[in-house]
This record gives C-alpha cells, structure tokens and sequence, in this order.
C-alpha cells in the first residue's frame, strides 16, 4: 500500500542530558540529571542512565535527588541546547519544508513529496538520523506512520535511539492493544473516565459506536473513535504557514507579580519576534497566556495598530494584557503568541521613527544570534538569567530554505 | 421658562447638536443640549468638554429660563410632531414638556446648573474666512488625518498661516500627507500653526455645509478656536503640541514626472486593488516606456493587472503602493489630468495637478 502521507515525528533522546554527555566526556555512561536548584526545581532532563533509578523530566530535583544520589547533577546552558536544536532543525529543512516545531527537541516533518528524491520513509527517517549522529552527535528516535499522532506514538516506543515504522494498513492493528493514555488528548483524569466505562485499550474504544462515545462523553468522544480509528487529519504545519506562533515556559517555581513575569515574558516575545521574522511574516494580534497556581487558564488579546515581527513591540503589547489580568494567584506558566499572520507588502513611513530602527536593530541582533548563539546579546532584564527553552520552537537560518522549498 | 417656536427651528439647531453630544459617557449631562429662552431668542448648546456649539433662533418667547434635555431624544420628537409649531414648557423638578397641536410629550431632564460652561473667547481675533474655500481644505486634506489614537499629535490636520493672506491646511498619518494652500479672504492672526482635531474638523465642516457661502469668521486664543456664522458660534479645544516638519519629506522634485488621466488611473486601482492580499490594497506600480501597468495577486484569489497609456520615457522602475492611499488622493483632484512624480522604490510617489502645487499629496510606498 502506498503512503496517503508520510509523516515522520523526530524526538532527541534525554536532550539536554546527551548535550551535556557529549561536552563532557566525563559525563558520558554516567546517570546525568540537568535541573534548576535542588531543592527547588525540577527536572529537566534524565540521562538514560539515571531512569532505572525512576528519576523522570518535570519531577522536583529533590526527590531525583534522593532516588539517585549517585547521579551528576549539570546546571541547564540553554544556550548549547538552542545551537543543538538549530543543527537538527537544519538537517530536517534539508530533507522536506513541511517541518512542525513541537519544542526545542522534536518536530513533526511531512516527508510524502519527498519519497521520490530521498527513498521510504524509513530510509529518510534513518538518514536523518544518521547525519544528526554525524554533525551533531547526539542521538535521536524517530516514528514513521500517516497520522501525526501514529507517528508520535512509535517515536516514543522506538526510544532511545531508535526508529519504528507503522505501515499505513497496520495502522489500527497496531493501536489496538495500546493504553487509551496514548490517544492524544487524553490525560490522567479523561484515562480514568475512560476506564470507568469499561475503555481500557485503544481496541476498546474503536469497537464502540460514535454515537454512543459522543453521549457518553461528549464531542470528545467522537473524536477519540475517529483517533482510535487513526482517523487525524491534523496536517504538519510550518511556521510559514501557520496561523500562529507562541511561546511559552512553566516556571521551576510559581512566579509572583508583574515584576517577576516580566522577565519571562520579554523573552518570550523575544523569541516570538524571532521566530516570525525568519518565516517573513507579521502578526496583527498579540495574545498573552496565564495559567495560575491553581491550573486556571486565562488568555489576554489584543489588536495592533500595525502589524508587527518586533519582540520589543510584542513585549509591549503583552504587559499591557498583563494589567488586563488578575494576578492575585501566583503563575506557574505564561505563554505569548503572535497571532493573524500576514506576509504582505510592508507600508513605509514618511517620519522614520520607532520602527524602522527597532528593524534595524532586529536584523543586527538577528546576525549576531546566527553566528554566535543566541546567548551573544540578550537584554538587560534577561541577563545572567539564560532564556528557559524548554517548550520553546526556536531554530534559526531556516528561512531560506523554507523559502526555496516553497517556491 | 415658555416659548413658541417653529418646529423646523428647532429641528436645526438640534442637528447641529447631534454630533457633538457625548452618547457612551460618564458624564450623562452631555448627552443634553442646554435651551436657553431669552428676549432676543432660544439658543441651543451642546459640549462634549473639547467641542461646543451655540446656535441661536428666532422664537416667541413667553417667559425666560433655561432647561437640559436629551439631544437624541428630542431631535427624534421634533421631527415627528404634527404641526409646523410648537410649544416647549419648563415644568417643576427638570422636567419640560413639548406641545404640537393634539400631540403632547412630558420629557425628564437634568437641572441647566449642572452643564459645563463653554470657554469664553473673547481673545480671539477674528478673521473673516471663504466658507466654500475652508470647505474645500478640509475636503482636500481630512482623509489622510491618522485614527491611531497613539499618535494624537497627527490626529488632527494642521492649519498654518501663509504670506499673502493664505492658509495652509496639513494632514498626516505617518504613510501619506496631504496639503493645500488657499487664499482666505481675510488674515488669520497666528503664530505659526494650529492642530485642529478631527472631530472638530468634522462638525466644522458639517456646519458649512449648512451654507458654504454664509459670511464667516475663524479666530484663534490660546488652546482655542473659534468659529463665527450667522446666528452660530463654535469653540473647540485644540490639539496641544507639535506638528511635525513636515517639509522635509514632500520631495522637492520626483526623477520621474509622468501626466496620468485621473478618472481612468482611479477606477484601475480601484479594480486591480480587488486582488490584493490580506484586504492590504497592495498593488504595484510599473513604469515603463510608454505604459503604466497596475498589478496585484493574491496567493488565495489570483491576480490582476491593468494599464494605462502614459507618455513616459526613462528606464522600467516597480513600485509598491496601497492602492486606497493614491485613490483618496485622485478622488480629490479636481483636474482631469494629474502629475505623478516618482523617485526609486523606497521614495514617496508625489501627486498634484499639472503645474499647479498648490495641493500636493505624498504617499510612502510599500515594500513588495
């Protein structure tokens, strides 16, 4: 059977545990945790060596601590991690524009219009994965299907370091057996649900009819028997193309007051500005995204006057939302999104004020970045205090290529 | 307080009144207009605190006083009553009642002690002004005033006195400007220029449309104008601050100078900027020998182009434009012809009538 669509889901191994491993031969076989302070924050990332000890990502570092006290603790150095991930990003550009940044580390590329010059699925998914042990030496896992959440699902079963494909018509085959936990959408408190109607494996949920998951469960429902039916129509979108490009961070602890977000938030709009200038677009709307300590969501928006790619305008933009909301919790994340993308013509001013010297600006410091680290020049407020990139989507030097492949 | 007056009378001076009188406010008082009966008349005001205006009526009246009454509200009744007359009635505890024939409304208002004073402005000097002439500035230059409520310094156009009795009107919002320098009968007494804001501008210009050859007065005090017609006065607060030097970016003579036929270059921009992306009214501008040709494509729609016989000789150039920029322009020219003058792709396209540039638009262009 031919592939209807060929996606492949890519995902680094222990991320920043295998950076950190591969600048520091001593590091190398050895149980690595990369967290914040001790006794405060959390796990980022857990070396291959350390998971036996069942030390995971996002839990506290105490706890790693004492269930792995053997274990190297490494300090974060976001900025090796951002030039790591912009290496594989541009191994993925080279293969097919059709790539969707998920974070830092792992992306969903639509390689169907690239068969015909680089081979199978497999083939290309082993390709990549080679030339990333080659150039940037750090292992990676990849899943191969025709669904996006297939093919997410085999890059986690394929891990470490390895890569599994799921043919188009084994597809349901190879859902059946699995825990309802790995339909996309479905956490802790819906698995329960789930389970208390009898729903344990994804089999389960695709014997039932929609009609009756949708009444017991509600829109959900239908959608979970199209999934389990690998029924996904979700098409891998490029930044070029999307209709918005976010950032956001949960803090290590929840954060206090409007002092205390600022910081986050500048460097989210940072990396928002950056990343709309290199797909050639700006946005018409800014959206800020609170979640509180309480797991509450809020979302603030606004319309500028002037469609904008400049950080320091979108910064601008996004406190003003955050005077719009109560903070009278604390925040354990905060999110920015540049929304309502356009690449038309750019209208030029007769007084050049403001904005053509924050482009100036912008295309120096867009430079800088490129040749040495994003870490070469950051702002004040930022300084010393590395931007968190956990579930960032930040690479560089893609615009051209993406450029090209779009013709 | 009692007066009769006719229903006609009354249904003007509460049109004036209509666009001036504050309707989302924390201040319900202006959302009234005060009516004033004295011996010589009634007067209506309205005020939203920048703006006001006094406009004065013949009428029979009985008995002096004052009340406050919803601008909207009454307007509304005076157009319906039966009769060509009627009779208005102050009744105890702000409360007014309207009289026409059989017809009979009781209306709630707000004690006349309660609404603001208007500035007095017996500083200004007044100058004696064309009505059809100051009509035809404002006409000429309103559109290109800015909305962007950031830059409130270009929210208004800037009127500026000239030597030899003229007056010279400038609007800007940052992308295009527009200026026209007219004779006006008399001298305005100013020091340098004045911002009048765009609502101002606009209830002015509604006022002389009423009758663009009435006799009319303009003087300035302070933060202040003041406006003079027959039984109408207006005083509006002014924008506070400087406007820029706008000299400096009105090119003083384009590279490229080509004479277009107006009507047809209006009409083209209007129906290629139909496929411009993202409702941006994008288009491109390409100059080459002998022909103008507009352009526009939209990845989602298509594309489109049209041309235009142009008598020009120099080497091809593309220029990108919003289209509604040039077409608000063109729309204002009262020539046939108009003189299009353009530098390279990031100079300002320039557009006045041929040898005349008395009125001059600019427009930046856009990058594409």
């Amino acid at each position: 059977m031919p592939w209807p669509k060929a996606i492949i889901h890519v995902d680094m191994d222990a991320f920043y545990a295998s950076v950190e491993q591969r600048d520091d031969p001593n590091l190398r076989g050895k149980p690595v945790i990369v967290g914040g302070h001790p006794r405060r924050g959390v796990v980022l990332a857990a070396s291959y060596e350390v998971r036996p000890f069942g030390v995971r990502s996002a839990m506290p570092m105490a706890r790693a601590v004492k269930l792995a006290p053997h274990a190297v603790v490494a300090r974060p150095r976001f900025a090796a991690y951002a030039d790591a991930s912009e290496q594989v990003f541009d191994i993925f550009e080279s293969f097919t524009p059709l790539v969707e940044p998920l974070s830092l580390d792992e992306a969903f590329l639509d390689v169907t219009g690239s068969l015909k010059l680089f081979g199978t699925p497999s083939q290309i998914a082993a390709r990549i994965r080679e030339r990333i042990a080659a150039e940037v030496r750090l292992p990676a896992s990849a899943g191969i299907a025709s669904v996006k959440f297939v093919a997410k699902i085999a890059s986690d079963l394929a891990k470490p370091n390895g890569q599994k494909e799921v043919p188009p018509e084994s597809t349901r085959d190879f859902l059946a057996p699995l825990p309802v936990a790995r339909l996309w959408g479905v956490g802790p408190k819906s698995e329960q649900t789930l389970k208390a109607l009898g729903l344990r494996t994804i089999a389960d949920v695709a014997a039932r009819e929609p009609k009756w998951l949708e009444r017991k469960l509600g829109v959900v429902g239908t959608h979970l028997w199209e999934l389990s039916h690998a029924i996904d129509p979700r098409e891998v979108v490029p930044d070029r193309g999307a209709k918005s490009i976010g950032a956001e961070d949960t803090f290590e602890e929840d954060q206090d007051g409007p002092e205390a977000l600022a910081p986050h938030i500048h460097s989210q709009a940072l990396r928002v500005g950056r990343r709309l200038r290199r797909a050639g677009v700006k946005a018409r709307v800014v959206q800020l995204k609170l979640k509180y300590s309480d797991f509450k969501l809020v979302t603030r928006r606004v319309t500028l006057k002037e469609p904008t790619d400049d950080g320091q305008a979108l910064y601008r933009a996004a406190m003003d939302q955050l005077g719009r909301a109560s903070l009278e919790r604390k925040v354990r994340l905060t999110g920015v999104s540049a929304q309502e993308l356009r690449s038309d013509g750019e209208q030029q001013c007769l007084f050049q004020a403001g904005p053509r010297r924050a482009e100036k600006l912008n295309s120096a410091l867009d430079k800088i970045a490129d040749r040495y680290g994003r870490g070469a020049v950051v702002t004040a407020d930022l300084a010393g205090d590395e931007p968190d990139d956990r579930d960032d989507e930040t690479r560089r030097k893609v615009g051209a290529s993406r450029a090209g492949g779009r013709g | 307080m009692e007066f009769r007056i006719a229903a006609e009378e009354l249904r003007k001076a509460l049109y004036r009144a209509q666009g001036i009188v504050e309707k989302k406010t924390t201040m319900p008082i202006l959302a009234n207009v005060l009516v004033t009966a004295s011996k010589t008349g009634v007067t209506v005001t309205a005020f939203d605190l920048d703006i006001g205006v006094v406009s004065e009526h013949p009428a029979e009246v009985l008995k002096p006083g004052a009340v406050t009454l919803s601008a909207k509200y009454v307007f509304d009744i005076v157009q319906s009553l039966p009769e060509a007359q009627l009779t208005l009635r102050k009744l105890p505890n702000s409360y007014a009642e309207i009289i026409s024939g059989p017809a009979h409304f009781k209306i709630v208002g707000m004690a006349p002690e309660e609404f603001p004073k208007l500035p007095k402005e017996e500083n200004a000097q007044l100058a004696k002004v064309s009505g059809s002439t100051l009509l035809e500035m404002i006409r000429k230059t309103s559109f290109a005033i800015s909305t962007d409520e950031t830059r409130y310094i270009l929210n208004g156009v800037f009127l500026e006195p000239r030597e030899g009795g003229k007056g010279r009107m400038v609007a800007t919002d940052g992308h295009r400007l527009s200026l026209v320098e007219r004779e006006l009968s008399g001298e305005i007494k100013l020091k340098g220029g004045v911002i009048i804001p765009r609502k101002g501008l606009f209830e002015l210009k509604r006022l002389l449309d009423e009758a663009p050859d009435a006799e009319c007065q303009l003087g300035f005090a302070d933060s202040s104008a003041l406006f003079k017609k027959p039984g109408l006065t207006m005083v509006m607060r002014l924008i506070d601050g400087q406007f820029p030097e706008y000299q400096r970016v009105i090119p003083k003579e384009g590279e490229r100078q080509i004479s277009v036929p107006r009507v047809r270059f209006l009409e083209a921009l209007k129906r290629i900027s139909l496929l411009s992306a993202d409702k941006s009214n994008a288009v491109k501008i390409q100059l080459a020998p002998g022909v103008l040709r507009i352009t526009a494509n939209n990845p989602d729609l298509g594309e489109a182009k049209d041309e235009l016989e142009v008598p020009y000789q120099g080497a091809e150039i593309t220029i990108g434009f919003n289209a509604r920029y040039l077409a608000d322009v063109l729309s204002v020219i009262d020539t046939d012809e108009v003189a299009f003058e353009l530098g390279d792709e990031h100079s300002p396209g320039v557009l006045h009538a041929p040898g005349d540039k008395s009125y001059t638009a600019v427009v930046m262009p856009m990058r594409v």
